[in-house]
């Protein structure tokens, strides 16, 4: 059976059975991925994937279930209408009809368009070129290339249609450098034309992991802080599921009712942008067309993430930040979500830092950060600065605080915005000087 | 799943390039999770998965396709997709199978299971956590069952299959005083069907997370230092998981990315300290009746009395290392190709006594549950959180503590444990790394070691 005859037979089936409407969410992909090690292919996976999610609407409730097997839709609906009956949350969640959608650019891919031969070859290069940024350089932990597309659909039975394809090319590059037998790594990914730079990806990775030689704690106390953009990022990730109004309104979220009210310092601005030409997407997961929106303004909560539930509970227009996987439920996520720049660069915040800490990487933040508390202490590694001066690699000691003092303390905001961690898109920002963290280490 | 006949195709067009070893994987897998909030059940979803995967090695060379696509047509595709990536000529030989099944049915299967079963327990589970204070503003619960059937053939002759249930109940309490919140979580589960559910008091499970969180809320924000820290077993065993257990993955080992490359038979712990990694225990949340390669599980003590003893090793490894498999190749699903992960991972029972090792301690903390946690395999580096803290001063429990971290480097934390108490319990999780999410128990005795550095952000206490 094709998508296209079972997606049929079960609309068909859905709505012979009684279901107000259908829906399914569709994805396949293809995904090509190749690793080297000492001038070798050393992984090599290709694949195909697709799966059906099917929802189904009956008295008013949502019902779920998915499927990667193309063989009888009748079954598929009836597991999704069992599912639907059970439901006691009497939340309406619309169904999105028929819209109409923005044209979007999607950056170029270059890497998608070469050939096996040729991704392999960029791999080796990098492997190679390693070798000649420092002499510590030991081995890459992982060198490798990766090239994916991936093609959505949604439809139903109100008549909506939303179909986009999208393509990410990416090069990865983990390096171990060796200094007196201890080993210090770091790792650079870039996708879209940058990853074609195979001599930047090496150079950043290999220079970032020497920087490390010599790192040791710092005694515990308070310190000033530059988060640098990457740290930075890791952080406004963790806590973006605060500005979910799915969150909000389930009394998890501390921002709940906050719309309009000072949640952060003046120079703190946030933004979700569907359509921001790093990753843009024409539609949400429900099919609702992508709107751009401040969702922090000079440190003013203007709005909270909404779905087609969570706007119509709320009684305001969905922000287009509905998601979902195939397998799972609609849910809220961000889109590009990012910390507008400021103008000033790193070295201009360090200098007005004078003495502190920069912050360069944060580690642990699926269990030292909850979302729900808005609390963090999390493994950190950085910088001693004296001076607006690097002084030394730190290493091994913890940052704690909580994310909505931190808005508050947000000094000033650099000019240096990257979208370092994901790469595609997802989270961005850069670098925070903070008036003050609690860090701890050994003393 | 599949006929010998078309396996034998499959295997041989894999090989059709000179790849040494050739492995189909298949895997048919249904699910079941009904969720509810506040005593009101808010999504249920069901989930069919299937798909295989082609594996070819060429020495310690790896090539991996997979497709959701079983047909024959797909899987000869996949095959031919994989071999392609190495440059050669293969001969088609004959392969004789033989069959092995390493699959228990469970006593109560998740598909024989209706959702108001799921609800009943769900519903009394979350009444019993609201029961604990007025402070719990909010309940949510979520049951999770599925069953997947494994099928792995090599071109070696191996036939396996393997059947592998899980259920799980998760709980999550939250408590505000208005301001501010805080939260309490637990998730007992078992690789059983749906009999899991009578081994476990669930009223009571939701209970502890309830109080956990109302705990938290009055409790005071964890002072940082270094200091002494006992750490209770069960869910603290993700301190051995971190610190230890991913750097002696085959995956960190086998390229010399490991702290612990080259020390089998040297001291990397304390000699009270014993450590075992079990994929046979029965029903255990990380058991497997073979693991993703066809090998089955086994039980390997990885560290005796302080002892490096054992690695753990897939085929890929084995190849790099030199060392035999250990059962321990495991993978999410067939969209990753499998390498070396834990099962059932703890520290051995030990015989200090549990109080002693508190009243002798001085000024710490007493990590009464952990959180989750990470580590980088090279520098030992580890960091995680501390659910459920109390700081201790002359030896006596001062008061609860919330926000602890506790970081360090592996190596140092297992030579610096010093008392091993004399009962070990496991809890579950759910461990991610470069074959995906895999179910895994992580267990110890209470243990108590000397220093370490916590992080949080209170004022001294």
């Amino acid at each position: 059976m094709t998508l296209e005859q079972f997606r049929q037979a079960a609309f068909d089936a859905a709505l012979a059975l009684g279901c107000e409407s259908a829906e399914t969410y569709e994805v396949s992909g293809g995904d090509f991925a190749v690793t080297v090690l000492d001038g070798e292919i050393d992984t090599y996976n290709s694949s195909r994937s697709f799966g059906v999610g099917l929802r189904v609407i009956v008295g008013g409730k949502n019902g779920y279930a998915y499927t990667e097997l193309l063989e009888d839709a009748e079954t598929l609906v009836r597991r999704a209408m069992d599912n639907a009956a059970v439901i006691e949350n009497t939340d309406v969640i619309p169904m999105q009809g028929a819209q109409s959608y923005p044209t979007v650019t999607p950056p170029a891919q270059p890497l998608c368009g070469m050939s096996e031969r040729e991704k392999i070859d960029l791999a080796l290069q990098m492997e190679r070129l390693a070798k000649d940024v420092d002499p510590r350089f030991a081995r890459a932990e992982y060198c490798g290339v990766n090239s994916s597309w991936t093609k959505t659909g949604i439809y139903n039975t109100l008549g909506l249609c939303a179909e986009e394809s999208s393509e990410n090319g990416s090069a990865m590059f983990y390096a171990i450098a060796e200094e007196n037998g201890t080993p210090q790594c770091s790792g650079t990914y870039r996708s879209g034309v940058a990853a074609l730079d195979s001599a930047a990806i090496v150079k950043e990775a290999v220079e970032e992991a020497c920087a490390r030689f010599g790192a040791s704690p710092v005694a515990p106390g308070d310190y000033p802080v530059v988060m640098r953009f990457d740290a930075a990022e890791a952080l406004l990730g963790g806590f973006s599921g605060m500005f979910s109004a799915d969150a909000a309104q389930k009394g998890l979220s501390l921002l709940a009712g906050k719309e309009n009210t000072r949640i952060g310092a003046d120079c703190v601005t946030i933004i979700d942008d569907p359509l921001h030409p790093i990753d843009p997407s024409a539609f949400d997961a429900e099919g609702t067309p992508s709107v751009t929106k401040t969702v922090v303004e000079n440190g003013v909560l203007k709005t909270l993430l909404h779905n087609l539930k969570t706007a119509l509970k709320a009684g305001v227009q969905s922000t287009a930040n509905a998601s979902r996987t195939p397998g799972t439920p609609v849910s809220v996520s961000p889109t590009n979500f990012y910390i507008q720049p400021g103008e000033k660069t790193l070295a201009q915040l360090l200098d007005d830092m004078g003495d502190g800490l920069l912050i360069t990487e944060i580690s642990g933040l699926h269990a030292g950060l909850n979302p729900v508390s808005g609390s963090f202490s999390l493994l950190a590694n950085g910088f001693l600065v004296e001076g607006g001066k690097l002084v030394r690699p730190v290493e091994q000691i913890t940052v704690a605080g909580s994310f909505l003092s931190l808005l508050g303390d947000v000094c000033d905001v650099g000019n240096d915005l990257s979208y370092e961690t994901y790469g595609c898109g997802g989270i961005g920002a850069p670098s925070l000087r903070i008036k003050s963290l609690k860090v701890a280490g050994a003393e | 799943m599949i006929s010998q006949a078309i396996a034998g195709r499959v295997l041989n067009a894999a090989g059709e390039t000179g790849g040494d070893f050739a492995e189909l994987y298949m895997e048919d897998a249904v699910s079941n999770r009904v969720s509810m909030l506040n005593g009101v059940v808010e999504n249920a979803a069901y989930t069919h998965s299937c798909g295989a995967g082609v594996r070819v090695l060429k020495g310690t060379r790896q090539v991996y396709a997979y497709t959701a696509d079983t047909s024959e047509d797909a899987l000869i595709a996949t095959a031919r997709a994989a071999a392609a990536a190495l440059e050669g000529v293969g001969e088609g030989q004959d392969i004789a199978f033989s069959a092995v099944d390493y699959g228990k049915a469970p006593l109560i299967p998740s598909e024989t299971v209706t959702n108001d079963r799921r609800i009943k327990l769900l519903r009394d589970g979350t009444a019993a956590a609201k029961a604990v204070s007025p402070e719990i503003v909010q309940v949510s619960a979520s049951i999770s069952d599925s069953s997947k059937d494994v099928f792995v053939c090599n071109s070696a002759g191996l036939w396996v299959t393997d059947k592998r249930p899980s259920a799980r109940y998760y709980v999550s309490a939250v408590a505000s005083d208005g301001t501010d919140m805080q939260t309490g979580g637990e998730g007992p589960g078992r690789a059983m069907g749906f009999e899991t559910f009578d081994q476990f008091d669930l009223c009571a499970i939701s209970a502890d997370a309830a109080r956990l969180a109302v705990t938290m809320l009055h409790a005071p924000e964890c002072p940082a230092g270094n200091v002494p820290v006992v750490i209770d077993g069960g869910f603290g065993g993700v301190i051995f998981h971190e610190a230890c257990g991913h750097s002696l993955e085959a995956t960190s080992v086998a390229k010399g990315n490991s702290e612990f490359c080259g020390m089998l038979g040297k001291q990397i712990a304390a000699s009270c300290v014993t450590a075992i990694d079990d994929g046979t225990m029965p029903g255990e949340w990380g058991s497997i009746g073979c693991d993703d390669e066809g090998t089955p599980a086994q039980r390997n003590v990885l560290i005796e009395n302080g002892i490096l003893k054992s690695y753990m090793i897939d085929l890929l490894g084995s190849r790099r290392m030199g060392l035999p498999v250990t059962g321990s190749s495991r993978r999410q699903d067939y969209t990753f190709a499998p390498t070396s992960r834990m099962t059932n991972t703890y520290i051995a029972a030990g015989t200090d006594d549990e109080e002693e090792m508190i009243r002798t301690m001085g000024t710490g903390l007493y990590a009464k549950s952990m959180g989750g946690g990470s580590v980088n395999p090279l520098t030992g580096e580890f960091n995680f959180s501390v659910s459920e803290g109390y700081w201790v001063k002359d030896g006596k429990i001062l008061t609860p503590v919330r926000g602890a971290t506790l970081v360090g480097k592996g190596s140092e934390i297992l030579m610096k444990i010093d008392r091993v108490g004399p009962t070990m319990w496991m809890a579950q999780g759910v461990c991610g790394s470069q074959s995906g999410n895999v179910h895994t128990n992580v267990g110890q005795p209470r243990i108590r070691v000397s220093s370490l550095t916590v992080g949080g952000k209170g004022d001294a206490l």
